[in-house]
């Protein structure tokens, strides 16, 4: 549930609850003004009628001819003599009109008054037609639902309104957070705003961003100047082996050794290169690009590399060429690395089909097991005792391919693992 | 033939001096900024190994000395950083050759010999090695002036020997030089031997010395 729809959903609730509820009180209320009107009603009929009557001063003889005709003429007004005088009441009954009969049951109020004219009792009764209790509750809990209806509609467009309004930096905020990335190097601004509250958080997140960004940096320099710090060493040590060989004392035995010592330096060499170059590449460095065909390169690798995997079989085809853009120097060591991958687990005689097909690379070599997909990216993730190379090189070949938005994945079917490159830009949004 | 070694790394320095002066190179060390201004400033060198990073000032301010002074000495940059800027920058400023740590003695003394040859002998570009004439130019070779055909590989291979002649190279160091940096992705340098074994085949086969002897299994030497 979004922010803004909570407040929205209480606020509905409430305005809901006060309307029924006032359903039950208006109608009492309206109920009762019409009780208390036509109370009023009748009781003024009466007390005319009554006074009109003996302002009339009628004799007993013509007094009843007088009822008689007040009888028919307007039956629901009686007026009749009685035994003796009573107080008034008031009653209330559900009948049919007798002159509109399919209007239905309506609603009567009446009033029974008694007199004294002549020395004789009479008691009158007028009755008023009343709205109906069913037709009041209808009229309300419609009117009701109406404003309801429109309380709604006005809640949710100013809740839009105000609180898309009042909420916007948070928002702006949030979609700054969203777009950062801490490799990118891009520093994010927040936009300034007049709420408290929402300046504290941008200072807040401010500051963890600013500390996240420079313990980033300050662990990539690390690893840059650690492998630069340590190709002088390596370079002390290469050159004491290259000199130790040169003594004529040596023994054959010693020499193996100092063979042995210069293959395990190379590989350190290697690592520390690769891991170098990481961090190069994490570093924003060969930055420059230019457009070139894939082919020529891979063409190019095929030919080397063939003279050192003479006992393995490397086959290039190209269904067509493909135009890149990116860092030369880059797409190289990727090729190379990922041809290299191929070369070192194919065992003797084998062979490595490389597929070019327009934006699809494939690398396809034969191998008896299906390699760890969760590690195989990752750095030192693949290395093991029957490989020994540096465990760097597809982990720079998946940082070269996330730099230009290009899709690398692996796939073990029918005994063949196979690499696949698409230099299509994945993040790329056509527009 | 003189060659000034300016690196701040005595270890490091005091290898190349012992494995050069072994090829009849004159070496001379200079560990800082000043004392390799001082030196170029004096002398001329035929080949300069130059560090980048010294203490008191950058290589490549040197190499603008050089070039500002209008000397012809031979510059080879050894740089831990190996970076592509410093590469081409350190080329640009007149730099003969470009090598990152960490480097083989037999691929510096290599690429010394290289650079010296290119100086010194603009205008003949033969190597006379007894009986074997290398034409660097034309990258062939005749044993007893009749043509011997090799390889690109086999053709560096001997060209590497030559500028190593007398000093014992590993198996390593010749991977290296023959793959670039590709040697470092080779499970085994075994690969070598067959070239060896071609180029040792195509020179007995032309009558030639037996100038390229195998030592301890694993290493190789240019005796001559």
């Amino acid at each position: 549930m979004k922010l803004l729809d909570k407040p929205l959903k209480a606020y509905t609730t409430y305005a809901m609850l006060v309307l029924l509820a006032s359903i039950p009180v208006y109608f009492l209320m309206v109920d009762w003004i019409w009780f208390h009107e036509v109370n009023e009603h009748n009781l003024i009929v009466t007390e005319s009628t009554k006074q009109n009557l003996k302002s009339l001063q009628l004799s007993n003889a013509q007094l009843d001819q007088a009822t008689k005709l007040w009888s028919q003429l307007t039956p629901e007004t009686r007026l009749r003599e009685v035994e003796k005088l009573a107080a008034d009441s008031t009653y209330t009954l559900y009948r049919k009109n007798t002159y509109i009969p399919n209007k239905g049951f309506d609603r009567y109020h009446g009033l029974v008054s008694y007199f004294e004219l002549n020395g004789r009792f009479y008691s009158i009764t007028v009755e008023t037609n009343v709205e109906e209790s069913y037709e009041t509750i209808f009229g309300i809990t419609a009117i009701t639902v109406v404003f309801f209806v429109i309380l709604l509609i006005g809640f949710i467009k100013l809740n839009k309104h105000i609180s898309g309004r009042l909420w916007k930096p948070f928002y702006q905020t949030l979609e700054k957070m969203r777009s950062f990335d801490l490799s990118n190097h891009k520093n994010i601004t927040f936009e300034p705003s007049d709420i408290i509250e929402f300046e504290e958080m941008n200072a807040e997140i401010n500051k963890l961003i600013i500390g996240n960004v420079s313990a980033y940096n300050q662990q990539k320099e690390f690893t840059e100047n650690a492998s630069h710090e340590l190709q002088t060493p390596l370079a002390i040590v290469q050159s004491k082996l290259d000199l130790l060989l040169q003594d004529p004392s040596l023994t054959n035995g010693q020499s193996t050794i100092i063979e042995e010592t210069n293959n395990a330096l190379s590989r350190i060499s290697r690592i520390n290169k690769n891991l170098l170059l990481l961090a190069k590449i994490d570093n924003q460095q060969f930055m420059d690009k230019e457009t070139f065909s894939v082919l020529p390169i891979l063409n190019d690798l095929v030919k080397t590399l063939s003279v050192f995997a003479a006992d393995k079989l490397i086959h290039l085809t190209a269904m067509s060429d493909s135009e890149i853009e990116g860092n030369k120097m880059l797409v190289d060591i990727m090729l190379t690395n990922l041809l290299m991958n191929a070369i070192r687990h194919t065992g003797y005689d084998a062979e490595i089909v490389v597929l070019l097909d327009g934006d699809q690379l494939s690398i396809s070599n034969k191998g008896d097991t299906k390699l760890n997909t969760d590690r195989l990216f990752q750095r030192f993730g693949s290395i093991s005792k029957h490989t020994p190379g540096s465990g760097l090189g597809l982990s720079i070949v998946r940082e070269i391919c996330e730099r230009y938005g290009w899709t690398i994945s692996y796939d073990y079917l029918h005994n063949l693992h196979t690499f696949k490159v698409v230099f299509l830009d994945s993040k790329f949004i056509p527009i | 033939m003189k060659i000034l070694i300016i690196e701040d790394e005595a270890e490091l320095a005091n290898s190349i001096v012992s494995y050069l002066s072994g090829q009849s190179y004159l070496c001379e060390l200079a560990e800082n900024y000043f004392k390799a201004l001082e030196k170029i400033s004096a002398y001329h060198y035929d080949c300069i190994l130059l560090d980048i990073m010294l203490p008191g000032g950058s290589g490549l301010k040197l190499l603008a000395e050089l070039k500002f002074q209008n000397k012809q000495d031979g510059v080879i940059i050894i740089s831990a950083k190996n970076s592509l800027e410093d590469k081409i920058g350190g080329l640009e400023l007149g730099a003969d050759d470009y090598l990152a740590k960490p480097f083989h003695l037999p691929e510096l003394a290599a690429r010394v010999y290289s650079v010296i040859r290119r100086r010194n002998f603009a205008n003949s570009n033969t190597i006379q090695q007894k009986e074997i004439e290398i034409d660097l130019l034309a990258k062939s070779v005749t044993v007893h002036h009749k043509p011997m055909v090799l390889t690109k590989t086999e053709f560096d291979m001997l060209l590497f020997f030559i500028g190593n002649k007398n000093r014992i190279v590993s198996k390593s160091a010749l991977a290296e030089h023959l793959s670039g940096d590709l040697a470092d992705m080779l499970d085994n340098h075994d690969f070598i031997y067959a070239h060896i074994k071609n180029l040792k085949k195509k020179l007995a086969e032309a009558n030639a010395g037996n100038y390229l002897k195998t030592r301890y299994g694993n290493g190789y030497k240019w005796e001559i």
